[in-house]
């Protein structure tokens, strides 16, 4: 157990200083967040002043759906690196040593989790300079955790993916084909009052959904326990099953 | 160190990679392991540096089972593969950092070992730059070093020349003697390079079909191959021509054929020369080039897997790529794409035409009726599947060694013509080296028998790299031994005891007339 968390120690350690090393990165870390905010913001402002719409300013309703849309752009492109250490021969590198084949895979997710939470506290200090209203630092560092679950999650996914898949085209097409939809599936854009009878029904399983109402309630203020409750158990189980999915792929690939 | 029993690793697509192999490394040898792409080198070696599980038989490594003890197997042992797997966006010293953490070392162990190996890799002037900007046999040099991190007691090589300038290998060549001798590392080596092996290696096994064909040291498996090997370039229809024309003759011990090449084994080559010339010629074949050359480790290789290497790579290049996907292990598999690429660039174009074209086909027709060799004279010769080639060169083989044998009992008394000095390193007959003044015929009896040496002008010699070097002493050294062996045989070679006599004062007379 110690040497699996040391292991996994160095490995992040590895990962973020590459990443960080990429002054590309660090640019859009920055640009791409503020894109969001503008463009779907000014794109679905009018909607604020539908009737039953639920929030007074649609910036405000589409802040959490920003946060969760970065974990999900942020994440289901984890896999490829994944791929590309394979093709160059770094993992194979790492396999001839005697490190635990589970940090492999957790340091990944835990890296790609890390930097979604730096895109994501840029998004909150832009949005707030924008003027939307978050309330509470609380709430702010609570959200942080749901953003950090569904990383986990959506990483493990791509990650899983990326190995029964073996190559970078499928998955980059399934990697699309599944957050996109899944998203407008989701109550980030549009609030559920407003979606037909059937896609509130699939939200119930949308684990974006839960990360979103999550977020949601943490910035209104108006924490719901019951709301917080049931988000942090569903996200916190499909962080576990996707991650330890893709430790058994990578396990049993390994071998 | 290192020993297989009956080891096996069938794939899922029913490929079998490493067929009962039996592999037996001896502490402190550098093993050469040698054979085509597609052989099963890269197989055998992820099996016993635990990256795979064979599908039957045991594996030993430092005396750890790779099946019951992978962990033990995976600290006394260093791997370097055909993939730089170092980090490109860490520098030198971080990445061996991390390998050293990788191998739980402690902190301080570990930034004295990286001291000691950036010193002895001559990397410490980079250690701190990003390995993106080193140049290819640097990142070599770093990849082996990181792989040396725990001091591990053998190294595996996996094709560690592959994409390397001369001389970077020749330098890389030197690093890995280094370690064989100066710090006792156990040496695995596969490779698809001959003169490496050759230079490299204390014993060579030679894989084909992930089965070993033999095992022994190169001098030993240049001896097994009797004759020298005349190697005729011939264009087109010529070639199919040609082997009609060769097959029965007498003089023909063996006969093999590489692409657009057809080499002819022969007891003497320079001898057989200009009776194969007048043969093709009263076949109105038509010899773009010619060479004759001493046993070579290619020419080993020819023999004990029966087929090329360009045959072999071809064969596995004429597969679909799914296919080759799915034959290869971990890591591999995962870019059939990019492998295939590599095939078709060492290869040539004819590669493609084998790969899209029809000859693929045919390739692949060819192989399920390996019975009727017999027939299969009058097919393209580039047709022939390796086996049927294996198949004819061993039936071939046997009848005529026995032709060969008893021309040898008879040739003394046949000859009626003796002839002068031969050289045996090259085609071209020269009867004294440039610039020597003619007095008397046979002024040196040392060089009677020995090639006359065409080292190159002084010139020429100090503008070619180190590893021509090194090709022009080992040629010197077979020519040495080449001497002494006609010395031994003295009195089986007719001309030998023709010098002197009369006749021959007579012959040589009339040669120095001819030259002016």
């Amino acid at each position: 157990m110690v040497q699996l968390a040391s292991d996994t120690w160095y490995l992040f350690n590895k990962y973020m200083r590459i990443t960080l090393r990429m002054p590309m990165w660090a640019l859009f870390t920055i640009v791409q967040p503020l894109i969001w905010l503008l463009i779907f913001g000014q794109l679905f402002k009018n909607m604020a002043s539908m009737p039953g719409f639920p929030q007074g300013r649609y910036m405000d309703f589409f802040l959490p759906g920003a946060v969760i849309m970065t974990v999900l752009f942020g994440t289901s492109w984890s896999g490829v690196s994944l791929l590309r250490e394979i093709n160059y021969g770094t993992v194979e590198k790492m396999l001839v040593t005697p490190v635990s084949r589970v940090s492999i895979v957790m340091s990944r997710v835990i890296h790609s989790a890390v930097t979604v939470i730096i895109q994501c506290i840029i998004i909150l200090i832009v949005a707030l300079i924008f003027g939307a209203s978050v309330a509470g630092f609380k709430g702010a560092l609570l959200s942080l955790i749901v953003v950090f679950l569904l990383s986990i999650g959506f990483s493990g996914i791509s990650n899983g993916l990326a190995i029964w898949l073996k190559r970078e085209e499928p998955l980059v097409v399934i990697g699309n084909m599944m957050t996109l939809p899944l998203m407008f599936l989701s109550s980030a854009m549009v609030p559920k009052s407003f979606m037909p009878e059937w896609i509130q029904v699939i939200t119930k399983i949308n684990p974006i959904d839960y990360a979103v109402e999550t977020t949601r309630a943490f910035y209104s203020g108006g924490v719901s326990s019951e709301t917080v409750f049931t988000g942090f158990v569903f996200l916190f189980l499909f962080a576990s099953v996707s991650v330890s999915w893709a430790t058994e792929m990578f396990v049993n690939q390994s071998e | 160190m290192i020993k297989t029993d009956k080891l096996t690793k069938i794939y899922s697509s029913g490929t079998k990679a490493v067929d009962n192999l039996n592999i037996h490394v001896k502490e402190g040898e550098i093993f050469g392991f040698l054979g085509p792409n597609g052989a099963g080198k890269s197989t055998a070696i992820k099996i016993l540096t635990t990256l795979t599980r064979p599908t039957s038989g045991q594996a030993w490594v430092n005396g750890h089972n790779v099946l019951t003890e992978p962990v033990k197997v995976r600290c006394s042992i260093g791997y370097v593969a055909q993939e730089t797997g170092i980090d490109y966006f860490l520098s030198g010293r971080e990445n061996l950092v991390l390998q050293g953490r990788l191998y739980r070392m402690d902190g301080k162990s570990i930034s004295r070992r990286v001291d000691e190996l950036l010193e002895l890799f001559d990397l410490k002037e980079n250690a701190d730059q990003l390995v993106s900007t080193y140049s290819g046999g640097m990142r070599r040099k770093l990849d082996i070093a990181t792989s040396l991190m725990h001091d591990p007691k053998i190294l595996f090589l996996d094709e560690p020349t592959l994409g390397l300038d001369p001389h970077s290998r020749a330098s890389l060549w030197d690093y890995i003697r280094m370690l064989n001798r100066d710090m006792n590392v156990t040496i695995f080596l596969t490779t698809h390079y001959l003169d490496e092996a050759d230079k490299l290696s204390h014993r060579i096994g030679i894989l084909h079909k992930g089965n070993l064909k033999i095992v022994d040291t190169p001098e030993a498996l240049k001896d097994s191959i009797r004759g020298d090997s005349v190697n005729l370039a011939l264009t087109g229809g010529f070639k199919e021509k040609a082997i009609s024309a060769l097959k029965g003759n007498p003089m023909v011990k063996e006969l093999l054929c590489e692409d657009s090449h057809v080499r002819v084994y022969v007891n003497n080559g320079s001898e057989a020369v200009p009776g194969l010339m007048k043969l093709l010629n009263g076949h109105g074949i038509e010899v773009s080039s010619l060479t004759v050359s001493r046993p070579s480790l290619d020419d080993v290789y020819l023999k004990y897997s029966g087929v090329s290497f360009k045959e072999g790579e071809s064969s596995e290049g004429s597969n679909p790529w799914w296919a080759q996907w799915q034959k290869k292990g971990w890591g591999k598999k995962w870019k059939g794409g990019e492998d295939s690429n590599q095939d078709s660039q060492e290869g040539g174009q004819q590669e493609w035409g084998k790969e899209w074209g029809n000859g693929d086909k045919q390739w692949e027709g060819s192989e399920d009726k390996g019975d009727k060799v017999q027939e299969s004279g009058d097919k393209g010769w580039g047709n022939w599947s390796p086996e049927e080639m294996k198949a004819w060169w061993s039936q071939g083989k046997k009848e005529e060694a026995e032709t060969t044998a008893n021309q040898l009992l008879t040739k003394a008394d046949e000859n009626p013509h003796p002839h002068p000095p031969i050289n045996t390193s090259g085609a071209s007959f020269n009867p004294l080296p440039e610039g020597e003044e003619i007095s008397l015929p046979f002024k040196g009896r040392d060089r009677v028998g020995m090639g006359f040496s065409n080292e190159p002008k002084k010139g020429e010699w100090e503008m070619e790299q180190d590893d021509k070097q090194e090709v022009t002493a080992d040629k010197d050294k077979e020519d040495i031994k080449d001497k002494e062996n006609k010395e031994e045989e003295n009195i089986e070679e007719p001309w030998k005891k023709w010098q002197g006599t009369p006749e021959a004062a007579e012959w040589w007379a009339k040669q120095v007339k001819k030259e002016g």
